[in-house]
């Protein structure tokens, strides 16, 4: 279970299992992990308790299924305050735990593994610090800038979009990493600067392997590290309290296995091109292969090597078997100096091919438009340059916002089924924002010019969806 | 049983042996000769023969019930065979036979007679023209160009030119005793018709047509010996005490080209400090367009490769000898380099930088019978008759009367038969490990076209079925891809260019891959034979098959259905492997601007879609690898059975490419009964009818979808209301639920 509630300034952050802390006096055992850290433990307990009242009340409702508001899976549930930018919170809670599962399997496993959840609050507290520090700009601990995130979605990746003949260069190189793996088949993706040109993942694992990416992995992740760095250093609350919690509620017998694979700053470009990182230097320290990063797949339930090879813009991962590896079928020196012979020489030459035809960061704007088109089937989306968005009136966005809002709330009334939806709002600022969404589609759109009709707006919104989006929204 | 089986294997033997007396005994006596310093290989040259013997025979007497003429000696270690029949040129009193090089005419001369024989088309049935000339010696023969004259060399100063229709006589003669006449050859560069070589020098003649020589240029050189041959159009003047510096002269259509004098390269031992070039050291070779010229250095067992380019001349490197006589032939373009005291050929392609051979030296083949009659009885009957005077017993292989005639014809002049020289493609194929290279090699063939074509498409497939790395067959798909670009773009491959039916492979070799091909190509086979009679010159149904194919070039739709449709039902579980190479492929296809069968992108989905690679599925289509097509998105469709995602994108290309029917009944068959509603009404689709929506809404059992379409019809159609349509459907409404109002 998780909350989060942004009421006041500060964000409180709080993950908790029902199970756990049953009688009377040990009701502290059900917190894993609580944000900020330093809040007493009776406020902490009030939150919590707060949390689980309104989670058992709206249950009295709703037995089969909890309350909207509450993310299910199997057993692990993520709930929020009906605040305002909840559509947001959520996303991040979602995306937090995915990539916690993704590095450390899901919490349900680790608890039984370990019942006394010593191991599970060891690793749960710098993750979740080292992923909201990244998150916040800012000495207090905010909710990143809606002007930023309103036409953007959280659990989706960005594509490049690619002509035919560079995306078969691509594919054929996808080919070539295969087969460095020997027999085995192993998955690979491939970023351009923060855009995904190739993955051979299913689309979960590609979202979360991409969105962590994007954050640690990518040129563009490396050459902001130092920036973002030399804020934290500065700032107070985040970089303290990460000490901090990684010490403070443990037992130190647990302490050597704790890895925090989102601390910033711990990945750096190797002379062989291949990524390099001591988080998972601590694991061992046997053989060199048992420090190499490794994550668990969701499709195979298979825990994988990580590896990451970079040149210029173009970012390339590897995922290994670790079961081929640590039986010694194949080692990961191997592949490295295979992915050098046969890959390196094709890499530059895509990388170069792309560079050639990428038309910068506002590549994907389209003039007079300001748009976010997402594909839940694919987990795909596409935006306006936030630069773009960000030259959008107040009340645009809030309207924007507004119109998001609902249909989030939508959406997660109809369950898993597809709804087809269209709104269309006057802002006060009379600019005309629009939504449609159909089987698993979602376009929303901000059209700022005041002369507009509902008709023009409508018109405008068809022939984005023909030209960008071949005609998958149609508009009434 | 057993006995039965060894008596017919003794016997078998004997027959063998009976045939092969001669070779058997040559290899005894040489083994007892030297029995007391026998080495190994010391009697292979006799061995060799004995062997090549035994073979031949028994190809002849069990021939296998399936063999075609393909089959016949492919199992035989040879890689370049003659083949029966041969042509005759047996004359009564005949005092000489000549070759023709520029008419390809093989002459017999008697006293007073010329025959000639065409070997251009190498038919064995042909007949001689016959000429009469005036009784004397003949030393060489050759007709003019246009065949209306016949010159005669009758001594080392004399030349006689007789015309064929007038009867005219001429006789040009040289200065007697300070110098002598070499040799001479018609020329048809715009300078000179006939050119005469002698001692000091070739002079250069026009011809008109009444016969009367004109000198119009000499050039003076003292020459000890001359070649030429008709297809360099170069002719080779050799001076000096060793015969080593050599002038040539390039007399062709675009004039008399001096090439620059150069030193061939002479090893010199002790034993032999000066060796001497003759003219049978030196060869001159024409292949793929470009000419060389290949010298034998005896003393240091090497064959000098040298190429002529308009201001140069270049060494080349050198090949190794095993013989201390030696002759070369040219078949398609490769250079058959024959081992004569060792009865082997070595093939070398001189295309490529390696001068490595082709193949190993194995010896020459003497193939009996073309066909598909190679019974026994057929046989026997051969052996037989009469004419047959050249059946194996009389063959002898590399026999001392052979003449190896440019390019590729033997002269066997003990028998009086002429020999055309054949490459063994099967042969060759089976013996070569590197795949790619022997696809290069396949590929430049241009002789047995087809053959080599079929070849290719075997190794294509056998690497596909081994489960090659597929990087190896990349290349390997790369080389054909390639070949084939290149040969459309040079024109070579013209049959293919207008026609849709690019399959215009012959499906009656008995090859078992042929059933699979057969069954791929479906209905197109007669398509294709029309097209076949169509585009060719009238010729044997042999030679048919066998010329329709200019260029062993495959084209892209001819591996979709010959390779990787063929491979696809033994390989359902190697999904993941032939999505790498198909992939490959299209690379290949698309970076050489090629197009190719859509069904290719059908089967990368059925695969793709198999082994549930969802992401690369959606990659390969967003991003156009898999061009959108009906054909395509339905078999989206299909495959989105087992995930509606790859459904959606089966949907998604049927809307891009405005096929609104299928997209209208795929979006009501998902239950979208409104979205296809509102897009047949957006696109003003009228082909689809109401009662499709009607239909689909009910069968779905859900009222308030057939209520709520039931409306959106009575106010999109005016009149609708009125429609038997409406009643029927409006009153299952009823009947089901009355609680749902329209």
């Amino acid at each position: 279970m998780a909350s989060m509630s942004s009421g006041d300034e500060s964000l409180r952050l709080c993950v908790f299992d029902l199970r756990r802390g049953q009688t009377e006096g040990q009701e502290l055992d059900k917190i894993l992990f609580f944000h900020p850290p330093e809040l007493d433990v009776s406020t902490q307990l009030s939150v919590t308790g707060l949390s689980e009242g309104l989670i058992t009340f709206t249950r009295l409702f709703s037995p089969e299924a909890a309350c909207e508001v509450i993310e299910a899976e199997r057993h692990s549930h993520v709930f929020y305050e009906p605040e305002p930018d909840i559509w947001m919170v959520m996303g991040m809670l979602k995306e937090v735990h995915s990539l916690f599962v993704m590095f450390h399997g899901s919490v349900r496993a680790l608890l039984e593994k370990e019942p006394t959840g010593g191991l599970t609050r060891a690793q749960l507290y710098p993750f979740i610090t080292d992923y909201l520090s990244n998150l916040f700009v800012g000495k207090k601990h905010q909710l990143p800038n809606f002007r930023e995130t309103t036409l953007s979605e959280r659990g989706t990746v960005q594509m490049l979009t690619l002509s035919k003949d560079t995306s078969l260069e691509v594919q054929s190189l996808v080919q070539v990493l295969d087969s460095c793996g020997g027999n085995l088949r192993c998955h690979t993706m491939i970023l351009f600067q923060d855009l995904l040109v190739s993955t051979t993942l299913s689309p979960n694992d590609t979202v979360n392997l991409f969105t962590f990416a994007v954050m640690r992995l990518t040129s563009q992740a490396l050459s902001s590290d130092a920036s973002s760095w030399s804020y934290l250093r500065k700032g107070t609350g985040s970089s303290e309290a990460s000490s901090r919690s990684t010490s403070a509620p443990l037992g130190s017998d647990n302490m050597h296995s704790v890895i925090r694979p989102l601390q910033n700053d711990k990945w750096t470009k190797g002379k062989d091109g291949f990524l390099v990182t001591d988080i998972w230097g601590l694991e061992t320290g046997g053989s060199p292969d048992s420090i190499i990063p490794a994550v668990w797949l969701q499709q195979t339930q298979e825990r994988v090597y990580l590896l990451a090879y970079q040149y210029k813009s173009l970012t390339l991962l590897l995922l290994l078997s670790t079961t081929a590896i640590l039986n010694g079928d194949l080692s990961v020196s191997d592949v490295k100096q295979q992915v050098i012979e046969q890959a390196s020489l094709r890499i530059m030459k895509i990388e170069e091919k792309i560079s050639r035809g990428w038309g910068g960061e506002n590549a994907y704007h389209v003039k007079g438009y300001r748009y976010l088109v997402v594909d839940s089937g694919l987990e795909v989306s596409r935006a306006s340059p936030s630069g773009k968005v960000a030259t959008l009136a107040k009340e645009s966005l809030l309207a924007l916002n507004k119109l998001r809002e609902e249909v989030d709330l939508e959406k997660s009334r109809a369950k898993r089924q597809e709804r087809d939806l269209e709104i269309c709002i006057r802002a006060k600022n009379n600019a005309w924002v629009i939504t449609r969404v159909t089987r698993g589609k979602e376009l929303y759109m901000a059209l700022e010019k005041a002369s507009d009709t509902l008709l023009d707006a409508t018109d405008a919104v068809g022939r984005f969806s023909n030209r960008y989006c071949s005609g998958a929204f149609l508009m009434d | 049983m057993k006995e039965k089986n060894s008596a017919t294997t003794a016997s078998t033997l004997g027959r063998i042996l009976a045939t092969c007396s001669k070779q058997a005994k040559d290899y005894g006596s040489c083994v007892a000769s030297k029995v007391h310093e026998i080495e190994k290989d010391l009697c292979l040259k006799q061995f060799l023969a004995l062997k090549s013997c035994m073979q031949h025979t028994v190809k002849i007497m069990s021939p296998r019930p399936s063999s075609s003429q393909t089959s016949v000696g492919s199992g035989a270690l040879s890689h370049a065979y003659i083949q029966h029949p041969s042509l005759r040129c047996n004359v009564p009193e005949s005092r000489g036979l000549f070759y023709d090089d520029a008419n390809r005419l093989l002459i017999c001369v008697t006293s007073s007679q010329v025959f000639s024989w065409e070997t251009a088309t190498f038919n064995p049935d042909v007949s001689p023209s016959v000429d009469s000339i005036p009784e004397g010696p003949i030393l060489s023969v050759r007709f003019s160009l246009d065949k209306k004259v016949i010159a005669v060399q009758r001594s080392d100063c004399e030349i006689q030119f007789f015309h064929r229709e007038t009867k005219q006589t001429l006789t040009h003669k040289c200065r007697a005793g300070s110098e002598s006449l070499l040799g001479f050859f018609w020329s048809d560069s715009p300078l000179c018709d006939l050119a005469v070589v002698k001692t000091s020098g070739m002079d250069l003649f026009a011809c008109d047509s009444a016969m009367n020589l004109r000198l119009v240029e000499t050039k003076k050189v003292n020459v000890n010996w001359y070649i030429y041959t008709h297809e360099s159009r170069l002719v080779l003047l050799a001076s000096g005490l060793q015969c080593k510096t050599i002038t040539g002269f390039q007399l062709s259509t675009a004039g008399v080209v001096r090439l620059p004098k150069f030193e061939m390269t002479l090893a010199s031992t002790e034993s032999n400090s000066k060796p001497i070039i003759s003219a049978g050291d030196v060869h001159l070779v024409t292949v793929y367009g470009r000419i060389y010229c290949v010298q034998v250095d005896m003393e240091a067992m090497l064959l000098h490769t040298y190429r002529f380019y308009r201001d140069a001349v270049v060494q080349q490197g050198s090949l190794p000898i095993y013989s201390s006589k030696l002759s070369v032939s040219v078949v398609d373009n490769l250079l058959l380099v024959h081992q004569i005291d060792a009865k082997v050929v070595i093939i070398y392609d001189l295309f490529v930088d390696s001068r490595a051979p082709v193949s190993a030296p194995l010896p020459l083949l003497w193939r009996g019978y073309q066909g598909s009659d190679t019974s026994p009885q057929a046989a026997s009957k051969e052996n037989e008759s009469p004419e047959s005077s050249t059946s194996s017993e009389n063959i002898v292989m590399y026999e001392d009367a052979w003449t190896f005639l440019v390019p590729d014809l033997i002269l066997d002049q003990t028998n009086k038969v002429l020999w055309r020289v054949h490459l063994d493609l099967e042969a060759i194929s089976a013996s070569s490990s590197d795949r790619t290279s022997l696809l290069e090699f396949l590929q430049r063939r241009k002789l047995e076209a087809n053959k080599a074509k079929q070849l290719c498409l075997g190794i294509a497939r056998a690497l596909i079925l081994e489960r090659r790395p597929a990087t190896q067959v990349t290349q390997a798909i790369d080389v054909l891809v390639t070949a084939y670009s290149y040969s459309v773009k040079a024109g070579i491959y013209k049959e293919l260019k207008n026609g849709k039916t690019t399959a215009t492979i012959p499906t009656n070799d008995g090859a078992s891959p042929d059933n699979e091909r057969g069954r791929a190509s479906g209905s197109s086979i007669d398509e294709e034979e029309e097209e076949v009679e169509m585009n060719l010159p009238s010729g044997s149904a042999d030679e048919q098959q066998e010329s329709q194919l200019s260029s062993p070039a495959i084209s892209p739709d001819e591996l979709y259905k010959f390779v990787f449709a063929s491979v696809e039902e033994t390989m359902v579980d190697e999904s993941d492997y032939l999505v790498a190479i198909i992939t490959e492929f299209l690379r290949s296809i698309s970076a050489e601007k090629l197009k190719v069968d859509l069904n290719i992108y059908v089967m990368t989905i059925r695969l793709l879609a198999r082994s549930k690679r969802f992401a690369e599925l959606s990659l390969f289509t967003t991003n156009k690898i898999i061009e959108p097509s009906k054909e395509v998105a339905l078999q989206l469709l299909e495959s989105g059975g087992q995930d509606p995602r790859v459904r959606k994108l089966g949907l998604d290309m049927l809307r891009q490419l405005s096929l609104h029917h299928e997209y209208i009944s795929s979006l009501v068959q998902d239950g979208y009964y409104l979205e296809a509603l509102r897009y047949a009404q957006k696109r003003k689709v009228t082909s689809v009818r109401s009662s499709l929506f009607l239909e689909a809404a009910f069968a779905s059992n859900d009222m308030q979808h057939l209520a709520a379409i039931l409306r959106v019809l009575s106010e999109l159609i005016p009149g609708f209301k009125e429609t038997s349509e409406y009643y029927t459907f409006h009153g299952l409404l009823n009947e089901t639920s009355s609680s749902v109002a329209v």
